[in-house]
């Protein structure tokens, strides 16, 4: 299983065919994002209100797809995006109407992600200084994240309006996300940080080296690299962006941290990655699939009066699949 | 009295994850890490009530409880064994088919009430002050939880059985030299340590909540994986993290019944948070103890 043989080149293919193969990366998950969309309107799914769902998604997603190159297995998307919202209304509850709307914007985003990226890095300092393996680390941080936002909107960050509702106190207006007919701009800005992760994995130094930490951890450590503070660097990364979706999430469709906001995103967003098999192309388009799944669960729950929760048996059956039937082939990816 | 209140929750809360620690050692000592626990108690916890609520018989439940946990890491084993799945994804996408699976299906639960396992008072000994209650006063699984570790330590050790499943682990070319599948014992190993998260599930419902909830078990089944890291592998080490567990649990609740100033849900992160430092302390020095077929997906980076 570690050795990985190459496939044997059957004949080298001719130019053109290279040139198509290189840009193969995106052009295959386009294609497959403009059939799902395009279908939405047969299952009557709004898509306006997929695209919104892709936003969170999408960086749940990639805080998995990061960590997974470099061999690392993120579960904590979940509360990397509780403490995100949290760090957002933190940040939003001390500015005021007259903040400039940019300002106000960029402040609450980095808020997010700064707390994002320290709930994942509690998680890679455990790793790196006691051994702690991320994958039950960061699956527990979930459940103490859920907390903390749960009591954030009870006590310190509660709305004083909200009458005893585990509210927080709305965001300022200059502070929502300005909208493209009906989509908020943190789409695209998910978008943009889906092409940066893929830029980050495949043409960087660094995104080099955290793949070879991620495919030999032995052979990187003897051949010198830090595999130490690249672990650090992939989780911080990964909850950086989980994050930035929580606080997009705030900012976005619900203007205010309450609590359960966002329940769910953080797994929706491990199955997305795992989907793609964390090739950033197919994740976005993975994602697209996963929310479009969830957009039209959530009529279908409200037809039938079924929790949230249930659009897992879809997407964990759809991820079992793809699991059992390409299991054995999974060595040979990067 | 507080301290044998404290205990006697600690037991009963701990039982649970008792159970789910002692499948998860029986699965991880023959080479196969199941994340699925968490989805193995949901689903027995759901099975366990649901049978209890429509034939009225505890017992009943415990056995539905215990197949549908068994089913569950059926799964698991086929994807990891037979079809080379990742461990660590296959297991956490169970986990999340057995939430979404009891989430759909538990809806028409919610409301029901059920008659739980009766506690079983042993004479003269339950009157011990502090451990009496917590040790002699309990309904049937509780008790079984507390012997099943050492049962567990004899299986593994003394009998045959026990060898095979630790060659397993260890050296599976020992074992197939010997005339055993490796992937055969794996895939019994991980389904009876499923049907043991099953049995968990359905002593947590049964003889604790009593009445069903969305994510019944809020994360036990992890946590049990986590304790198993923590107890070295050894089935009564693991049984003494459920036992912890259990009595961050039971602290909590005591201390929120007799109104002690603090938030809710700082208290409640406490069992996550304890669970998460004995692994911190514990971490380095367990990794000697890891089985070898484990450390492939477990010790190193790449899990595959």
């Amino acid at each position: 299983m570690t050795a990985t043989t190459p496939t044997a080149p059957s004949a080298s293919p001719p130019p053109i065919l290279a040139l198509a193969k290189r840009h193969a990366a995106w052009l295959g998950p386009t294609i497959a994002v403009v059939i799902i969309l395009g279908s939405l309107p047969f299952f009557g799914i709004s898509l306006p209100d997929v695209l919104i769902r892709c936003c969170p998604l999408l960086l749940t997603a990639l805080a998995v797809t990061i960590p997974a190159r470099t061999g690392l297995v993120n579960v904590g998307g979940e509360g990397q995006f509780f403490l995100g919202a949290l760090g957002a209304a933190v940040v939003a509850s001390g500015l005021s109407e007259s903040t400039p709307s940019l300002v106000a914007i960029v402040l609450i985003a980095l808020g997010g992600m700064v707390f994002g990226a320290l709930w994942a890095g509690l998680a890679a300092l455990l790793k790196v200084a006691s051994g702690v393996n991320e994958t039950i680390s960061t699956l527990l941080l979930n459940y103490v994240a859920a907390l903390i936002v749960a009591y954030a909107v009870t006590g310190p960050l509660q709305d004083p309006e909200a009458a005893n509702f585990p509210i927080g106190a709305p965001i300022p207006d200059s502070a929502r996300l300005p909208l493209i007919g009906d989509v908020h701009v943190g789409v695209i800005v998910a978008l943009v940080c889906a092409v940066g992760v893929s830029w980050l994995l495949a043409r960087t130094r660094w995104g080099f080296k955290a793949r070879a930490a991620g495919g030999n951890p032995i052979a990187a450590l003897r051949g010198g690299l830090p595999v130490a503070s690249l672990i650090v660097g992939a989780l911080l990364l990964g909850g950086l962006l989980a994050g930035l979706g929580g606080a997009l999430e705030v900012m976005g469709p619900d203007g205010r941290l309450r609590q359960g906001l966002g329940v769910g995103f953080g797994f929706l967003g491990f199955l997305a990655s795992w989907l793609a098999l964390h090739r950033p192309g197919w994740v976005v388009a993975s994602v697209v699939l996963i929310a479009s799944i969830s957009v039209g669960g959530d009529s279908l729950q409200i037809d039938l009066s079924l929790p949230a929760t249930s659009v897992y048996v879809v997407t964990a059956t759809v991820l079992l699949v793809v699991l059992g039937w390409r299991g054995n082939r999974t060595g040979e990816q990067s | 009295m507080f301290i044998e209140d404290v205990f006697s929750g600690a037991v009963r809360y701990g039982s649970s994850v008792i159970f789910a620690t002692q499948g998860e050692v029986i699965s991880e000592r023959a080479g196969v890490i199941n994340l699925g626990m968490e989805g193995s108690m949901l689903c027995g916890a759901l099975a366990a009530f649901a049978t209890a609520s429509a034939t009225g018989s505890a017992v009943l439940g415990i056995f539905a409880g215990v197949a549908a946990g068994a089913v569950l890491a059926a799964l698991h084993a086929f994807l990891v064994l037979w079809r080379g799945a990742n461990q660590l994804a296959s297991g956490l996408a169970i986990s999340f088919l057995g939430l979404g699976l009891t989430a759909a299906l538990g809806v028409s639960f919610v409301s029901k009430q059920i008659t739980g396992l009766g506690a079983i008072e042993i004479p003269v000994l339950s009157d011990i002050p502090i451990i009496g209650p917590g040790l002699f006063a309990q309904d049937i699984l509780t008790y079984l939880a507390l012997i099943l570790p050492f049962i567990l330590v004899f299986l593994l050790a003394r009998t045959r059985w026990g060898l095979v499943l630790r060659a397993t682990g260890e050296r599976p070319e020992v074992a197939r030299a010997y005339g055993y599948d490796p992937r055969r014992v794996r895939a019994v190993a991980t389904t009876i340590g499923g049907a043991l998260g099953g049995l968990g599930g359905s002593q947590l419902v049964l003889a604790y909540t009593l009445n069903w909830v969305e994510n019944v078990t809020v994360g036990r089944g992890f946590v049990a994986v986590a304790l198993v890291i923590f107890g070295a592998w050894k089935p009564v080490q693991a049984a003494i993290g459920g036992l912890v567990f259990g009595a961050a649990l039971s602290l909590q609740l005591q201390l929120q019944a007799r109104g002690v100033d603090v938030s809710i849900w700082l208290l409640q992160m406490t069992p996550y948070v304890l669970t998460l430092l004995v692994l911190t302390i514990t971490s380095r020095r367990q990794s000697q103890q890891i089985p070898e077929g484990l450390k492939a997906v477990f010790g190193g980076g790449k899990a595959a």
